[in-house]
């Protein structure tokens, strides 16, 4: 059976250098094949790097930055309001995607697209400006030097309505720091792997759309009885209440309770004042309201407010789990005003709260050991928890004043300065890693490694399941959680969904095979679609290793092998180098990759219509 | 006679109410096609506010409607499909802006209530969006307000070893 409905089958493909706009046709071959979101990002950049004979260079104007929304994206069903942006990381120099909330991806459907893509470098500072058939991209110099959310007003005035959707970035895309998100609903980011730095060296402000047709669903009846039958699952949930009132920030306390919480750039994994910047702190002295990305009952999404002492009046929308740890615990910092100020800078600036997390923590650090010294710090001293210094360098990162010019090319270029740093800062292939840690977890250390975007936990997320049962798990068994995360979670990325349903409050995930058959008319069990999105894994792997990466990079940070946490239940724990490259051997050998990591030449012809 | 009525403070912005709102009354997946639509504002001020029809029992729309095509019956303005013209006068003078268009629609698009039982107050994840009796629209306002009158004194006593406060108002003393 094929596709019957769901895709409007439009690329749209904008040549900035050009100011040329077409709408493409997609087959059903390649709409069945690669789904949508990361899936589609996928196939176009490896297209694109084909005819670039491998050779690109992500501030280049032949970066394609792909967006992508997936067929679910915007269709009745619990949190399906995600987007995906695909494009030679700049941090890495390998594959890079990352994906937002909010409703841009939705509207993005709207104008009749399945997928954006751009290359090509404006002549000055411009907006793409989608407004359902027609596509203009206006020049605005004005906007230069805005930051993210004045951006979006200003925009909103200019073309004087609410009812759109905006994607900014914000001076720290413009200066191409190697960390920047990209920016939308205010404050819901793209934020990592550097998306906001290509759009910066594309001369690309933002990408506003407005779209008001109607989403294609095969049959809608049948859909909202599926959906509506998740929706009254989640709602029973006996977490449920928990998630709206605390969304993420509940996991400060478990991962400090379980000794997983990054605590002094991971020096240590509890953190004793952990309970000034949990969810119970947040809840009863700074949210004021909820924020939920399209569709989503959870509305994860805080809204806080500082009402007292010298940062007050300052508004986020967040913190989240990982923002709190890495602004937080991972600089020492105990008061959850300054960790709301420095989050509000970050979203302002348009950087990434993980990378800058880290490498705030592994600059205090270095100075701490001696590996800085004052005058590489511009004469201003930095240590744990000193808000006023974090806050500055954050600034200076985004501007890239001073030391914030090396900083903010990312933890590579620090290495490359000052060698021993890498002893010292936690990345994969120059991602900086997010805030659990995986000395706790073997198997979250092979997750790390093998990620396709570097140490970031979206593809695979087992350090929970592992703390709890899988103390005693054989070799096989890691390996294989690891490779049905990596399969199952860029599922949700392909599909254009958020996965928290599933994997927070354990909605069933053969709920979305009856999703994609009401949506697109076609039936595909669970298991074929796991296999469509495996198969992306192995394309993402193509990309990187004919990039030049093998093996050596799959890799954990210095720490994971040599300094185990100083305190709490995972004091004196360390990684096995020699286990983990058991481990890493059995994973590409259950994969189908060689030794080296390479995977074989039957799967790079897999891609080649 | 029961409201619907929008409690902002609750409302995360979801837009669940527009797409069930769409999907009933359209059988088309767009929220551009719902008669009710989330507004937000950010930072200043921080608000997220469903905007629907407040079946007004003297609608500014009924009044500039040159063709009498829109009446309050049983409390829900009514809107009579043979009769409209689509000028859209209602739309520019509802004072909440209420009342939507769509390109792809013929009619203005208001709320009906869906005949007494509104979609969105039961798909509503956060209890933002309630169906009310009119008789007690506000209590909680007027709850409030006499919890929250200055005049009242307190005293502390302990029941069964549990330390507790009364408030009470001195009867009998002009203090004005």
């Amino acid at each position: 059976m094929s596709i019957k409905s769901g895709y409007f089958k439009k690329h749209l493909h904008v040549d900035l250098t050009k100011g040329s706009a077409e709408r493409l046709d997609l087959s059903d071959a390649f709409v069945e094949k690669y789904i949508g979101g990361r899936g589609f990002g996928a196939k176009l950049v490896w297209d694109n790097l084909k005819k670039h004979d491998f050779k690109i260079d992500p501030f280049g104007s032949e970066n394609l930055l792909v967006v992508a929304p997936g067929p679910l994206t915007g269709v009745y069903l619990p949190s399906s309001g995600k987007n995906s942006f695909v494009a030679i990381s700049p941090a890495t120099g390998l594959y890079g995607d990352s994906s937002m909330g909010g409703g841009f991806g939705v509207e993005l459907r709207q104008t009749g697209i399945d997928v954006l893509s751009i290359a090509g470098r404006a002549p000055e500072l411009s907006v793409l400006f989608i407004d359902n058939g027609e596509t203009n991209i206006i020049p605005m110099p004005e906007l230069k030097g805005k930051s993210c959310l004045e951006a979006e007003g200003m925009i909103k005035e200019r073309l004087d309505t609410h009812a759109l959707h905006v994607v900014t970035i914000g001076v720290a895309g413009e200066n191409m720091v190697r960390f920047a998100c990209a920016n939308t609903d205010w404050s819901r980011n793209a934020g990592r792997t550097g998306i906001g730095a290509i759009m910066g060296a594309k001369n690309l402000k933002a990408i506003v759309v407005r779209g008001d047709r109607d989403l294609p669903v095969y049959d809608v009846s049948g859909l909202v009885a599926e959906a509506d039958k998740a929706y009254r699952y989640m709602e029973k949930h006996k977490y449920f209440k928990v998630w709206q009132q605390e969304g993420l920030m509940n996991v400060i306390d478990y991962a400090n309770a379980v000794g997983i919480l990054p605590t002094y750039n991971f020096k240590d994994s509890v953190f004793g004042k952990h309970n000034q910047i949990n969810g119970a702190t947040m809840l009863e002295q700074y949210k004021i309201g909820d924020s939920a990305c399209f569709l989503c009952p959870m509305c994860c999404g805080n809204i806080c407010l500082v009402k007292h002492g010298k940062y007050t009046g300052t508004v986020v929308e967040g913190p989240e789990y990982e923002t709190c740890a890495m602004l937080g615990s991972n600089l020492g910092i105990d008061d959850f005003a300054t960790i709301l100020s420095a989050a509000r800078l970050c979203d302002e600036l348009g950087i990434d709260t993980i990378s800058t997390g880290s490498i705030v923590g592994a600059v205090i650090e270095g100075y701490e050991k001696g590996i800085l010294s004052l005058s590489d710090l511009d004469g201003r001293e930095i240590t744990w928890g000193d808000g006023d210094a974090i806050l500055e360098l954050i600034q200076k990162i985004g501007n890239r004043q001073g030391i914030g010019d090396i900083l903010a090319d990312g933890s590579r270029r620090i290495i490359e300065k000052w060698p021993e740093m890498d002893k010292i800062i936690l990345q994969v292939k120059g991602l900086e890693q997010s805030a659990y840690d995986s000395r706790a977890s073997i198997s979250m250390g092979l997750a790390y490694a093998t990620s396709d975007i570097g140490a970031h936990h979206t593809r695979a997320w087992t350090i929970a399941k592992e703390i709890e049962e899988g103390q005693n798990w054989s070799d096989e068994e890691r390996v294989d959680i690891v490779i049905y995360h990596q399969t199952l979670r860029p599922l949700f990325d392909m599909l254009g969904v958020c996965r928290l349903p599933w994997i927070e409050l354990g909605l069933n995930e053969r709920h979305y095979e009856n999703f994609y058959k009401y949506v697109t008319g076609k039936e595909a069990p669970l298991k074929e679609l796991l296999k469509l999105s495996n198969d992306i894994y192995d394309l993402t792997r193509l990309i990187n290793t004919r990039l030049g990466m093998s093996r050596k990079d799959d890799s954990l940070p210095y720490k994971v092998w040599a300094n185990p946490p100083l305190t709490g239940p995972n004091a004196g724990k360390v990684i096995d180098r020699e286990y983990f490259q058991r481990l890493l051997s059995l994973y590409y050998q259950k994969r189908g990759w060689d030794e080296d990591g390479i995977p074989p030449a039957e799967i790079e012809r897999r891609f080649e219509d | 006679m029961k409201k619907l009525t929008v409690i902002p403070e609750q409302c995360s912005g979801c837009r669940i109410c527009e797409l069930v709102c769409a999907i009933k009354h359209f059988g088309v997946n767009n929220p551009k096609k719902a008669a009710i639509r989330v507004l937000v504002t950010y930072p200043h001020p921080v608000m997220r506010m469903p905007i629907v029809c407040s079946q007004c029992k003297v609608p500014t729309c009924a009044q500039v409607c040159p063709v009498d095509a829109l009446r309050w019956v049983e409390g829900v303005v009514q809107l009579d499909e043979e009769n409209c013209t689509s000028c859209y006068k209602c739309v520019e003078a509802c004072p909440f802006g209420a009342i939507y268009v769509h390109e792809d629609c013929d009619l203005p698009i208001k709320c009906d209530m869906c005949g007494g039982d509104p979609e969105c107050t039961k798909k509503c994840p956060k209890g933002a969006l309630r169906l009310i009796p009119v008789a007690v629209l506000a209590e909680s306002k007027r709850l409030n307000n006499v919890l929250s009158y200055t005049q009242m004194k307190e005293i502390e006593f302990y029941e069964k070893g549990e330390k507790k406060i009364i408030h009470y108002a001195e009867i009998g003393k002009e203090e004005l």
